[in-house]
């Protein structure tokens, strides 16, 4: 099955008075598989808005391709429009009307049933509220509302920027349900934009990370995830006073280990196994209380891949990123040092 | 058309629609009140035996009249009227109407302020006013409607769902003019019912012929098509400002100081006919068919000035093409812009 969005060599910059042009895109490539929940992830300002933005036909790019279903957007966007169903941004509706009269102005422009417009309130939990005027809704009703226009017309493609934003837990669990349903069992593919990297790690099956406007990885959440846990193992001694000892017996066994100590333990990566650093401490004589074996979650990855990792006693500013690694062709296989993102 | 269809629907359910809706009858009612009030078909007996009285009174107290009227050589013999005697129209007039005429005398008619409202005669520029100021209504909606829309990024959201633009604008502006024709159509209906009955009860209606219906359906269509072409031009400018604020601005800016600028530059520079700088001269232009203005300096000492005649034709040209100046901008603007 071909893919359901198809980006290649994305482009946007936008000029700027009396500075360098900006390139908010720069040759941005993605690729979101059918039936998936694919999560969009980046630090602020690298790009996710304004792509989802250039899918959508509301901005023009500079450069390069974008397909949905196999045809060229934004050129062929009036004939796939009908099976897309999109929320960008904070979503923005007109103040004084009320939640229901803003989906049935919609629903009505485009020829969906006006029946559509209740199971939808239904489904995002904005019954009640369906009522009153937009400008009394709070910021997680106005995601609701903003969420229920996108599957307003039963879409086949969901596209969803930062849907959790505002949302309290409740909403959040409901949400994913909800997204997690629509993809798993009615075969909608949704793409989400998203900052909660717990909240993709159990939403989505695969995504891509962005950063200044390119690709830096995308695959299975899993996959990623377990391709940069160069697991750490964290030891701790009934004796604070062994931790230099183990140090030294460690490092001199295996040269290319790193072990580094961390207030009353100490961090061990590069090890072979478990077992090994119990073996070889035991045999210099030191006797440990406790192993444990970290696995990194999304963040550390996150931080890591995105170079955007806090560094103690200054700020990242956007669109700062450390380092960015290069991108690697179609896929996961990049091999990223993995120094000083513990803790 | 669906989407025409909701966009007439959004256009009505504004609240500021109903609010100028009301406004606009409210504004009927109040002319027509005014009308009501101020007019009559003439003083009763009541009236005019008392205005007779205050006359009669008034010329007691002005002794010159008296003796005039009573004496016929009143003003060959006496010297301070000899300029009287000596003016043009002295010799057409009876001895009474010259007492009154220069003298000054007064009949019951001077203390009796009566205004009849004559359909006939004022109808027709009032259901023009009324037009234009339902016209300037719809054309401050239009442009709210446009402008609210891309200040609260609802037109973001309108074009995830119909990516094609000029369908979108195509729909908006075609149900901004469609409710300003009903609008126009309705309000001028409506005054010209109120202000009929006004005439019928309390003023005279006078002799509606075919050269008046012909002479004020022919104005006002065209005041019709002035009302369409306002309400296109502030959607465009709209549009093109995506703020009601900036498209307001930019209309009210220019009647009020640039055309004032417009006409103050105009009098410093030794042009002829600076009136033809001012939007208003081709408004007036448009809506009554020609308009001739003079040129005094010209013919120096002559008495006959130059004159330029500006036809209805001329106007529309000149207006519409404004029109459809800002309207290609707005379309041009649109399709090319990123939406926010
Ligand atoms: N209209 C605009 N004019 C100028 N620059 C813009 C504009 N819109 C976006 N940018 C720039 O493009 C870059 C990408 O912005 P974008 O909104 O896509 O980020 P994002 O990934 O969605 O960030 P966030 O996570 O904060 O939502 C930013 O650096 C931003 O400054
Ligand atoms: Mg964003």
């Amino acid at each position: 099955m071909p893919p359901i969005i198809e980006i290649s060599g994305l482009r946007k910059t936008y000029s700027r008075a009396f500075r360098q042009p900006h390139n908010a895109l720069d040759g941005l490539d993605m690729e979101v598989a059918a039936g998936q929940v694919h999560g969009f992830l980046g630090p602020n300002g690298s790009g996710k808005t304004t792509t989802l933005r250039a899918l959508l036909g509301l901005i023009r790019v500079d450069g390069g391709d974008m397909r949905i279903f196999g045809e060229e957007v934004p050129r062929r966007l009036p004939q796939v429009v009908s099976r897309i169903g999109a929320v960008v941004e904070s979503p923005q509706f007109f103040k004084h009307f009320s939640g229901r009269l803003t989906l049935q102005l919609l629903a009505e422009s485009a020829g969906v049933p006006r029946s559509r417009v209740e199971e939808v309130l239904e489904q995002v939990g904005l019954k009640d509220a369906a009522k009153a005027a937009v400008k009394g809704y709070s910021l997680g009703m106005r995601q609701r509302l903003a969420v229920a226009q996108a599957l307003l017309k039963q879409p086949q493609l969901l596209i969803l920027d930062e849907p959790a934003n505002g949302l309290d837990p409740a909403g959040i669990h409901h949400m994913r349900e909800l997204l997690q349903w629509l993809a798993h069992s009615q075969g909608v593919t949704v793409v989400v934009s998203s900052h909660l990297l717990s909240e993709v790690q159990q939403l989505c099956d695969s995504m891509t990370i962005v950063s200044r406007g390119r690709r830096i990885v995308d695959g299975k959440v899993a996959d990623i995830i377990a391709g940069h846990s160069s697991a750490s193992l964290s030891v701790r001694f009934p004796d604070a006073a062994s931790l230099p000892e183990a140090v030294e017996a460690l490092t001199g066994a295996a040269p290319d280990l790193t072990a580094a100590v961390d207030r009353d333990r100490l961090v061990v990566t590069g090890a072979p196994e478990p077992a090994w650093v119990t073996k070889t401490l035991a045999d210099a004589g030191i006797y440990l209380s406790e192993l444990v074996t970290e696995t990194k979650n999304l963040e550390s990855v996150f931080l890591e891949l995105t170079g955007t990792a806090p560094v103690p006693g200054r700020t990242v500013q956007i669109g700062q990123s450390v380092e960015v690694p290069q991108a690697a062709p179609g896929g996961v296989a990049i091999d990223v040092q993995a120094e000083g993102v513990e803790r | 058309m669906n989407l025409f269809k909701a966009e007439l629907r959004r256009l009505a359910r504004r609240r500021l629609s109903l609010v100028f809706g009301i406004l606009a009858v409210a504004g009927v009612v109040g002319l027509t009140a005014i009308m009501w009030a101020t007019s009559s078909q003439g003083p009763d007996e009541g009236q005019l035996a008392e205005a007779q009285a205050q006359a009669d009174q008034w010329n007691e107290d002005n002794p010159d009249y008296g003796d005039c009227l009573e004496d016929e050589g009143f003003f060959e013999e006496n010297a301070n009227y000899a300029w009287a005697v000596e003016d043009s129209a002295y010799a057409d007039m009876s001895h009474e109407e010259r007492c009154e005429f220069y003298v000054g005398g007064m009949t019951a008619e001077d203390f009796i302020y009566t205004y009849t409202f004559s359909f006939e005669n004022e109808g027709s520029y009032m259901l023009i006013g009324v037009a234009i100021v339902a016209g300037l209504i719809m054309m401050m909606l239009a442009s709210s409607a446009i402008g609210a829309e891309w200040s609260s990024g609802g037109m973001s959201n309108l074009m995830v769902w119909h990516p094609h633009r000029m369908k979108v604008w195509g729909a908006k502006l075609g149900a901004a003019l469609a409710v300003c024709a009903a609008a126009v159509a309705g309000v001028v209906v409506l005054a010209f019912g109120l202000l009929y009955l006004t005439a019928a009860v309390r003023g005279e209606v006078g002799d509606l012929d075919g050269v008046w219906w012909e002479a004020t359906l022919e104005r006002l269509g065209r005041t019709g098509l002035l009302t369409l072409g306002m309400t296109a031009l502030g959607a465009s400018l709209a549009m093109l400002g995506r703020h009601t604020a900036i498209a307001g601005g930019v209309i009210a800016g220019y009647l009020i100081i640039g055309d004032m600028l417009v006409q103050i530059t105009s009098m410093s520079l030794p042009v002829d006919y600076p009136e033809r700088f001012s939007l208003y001269t081709w408004v007036m232009a448009w809506i009554s068919g020609k308009i001739e203005l003079y040129n005094w300096n010209s013919s120096g000492m002559e008495m006959t000035p130059d004159v330029m005649v500006i036809t209805a034709t001329d106007a529309g040209l000149l207006l519409g093409g404004i029109v459809v100046l800002f309207g290609a901008l707005a379309t041009w603007a649109f399709q090319r812009r990123d939406a926010a």
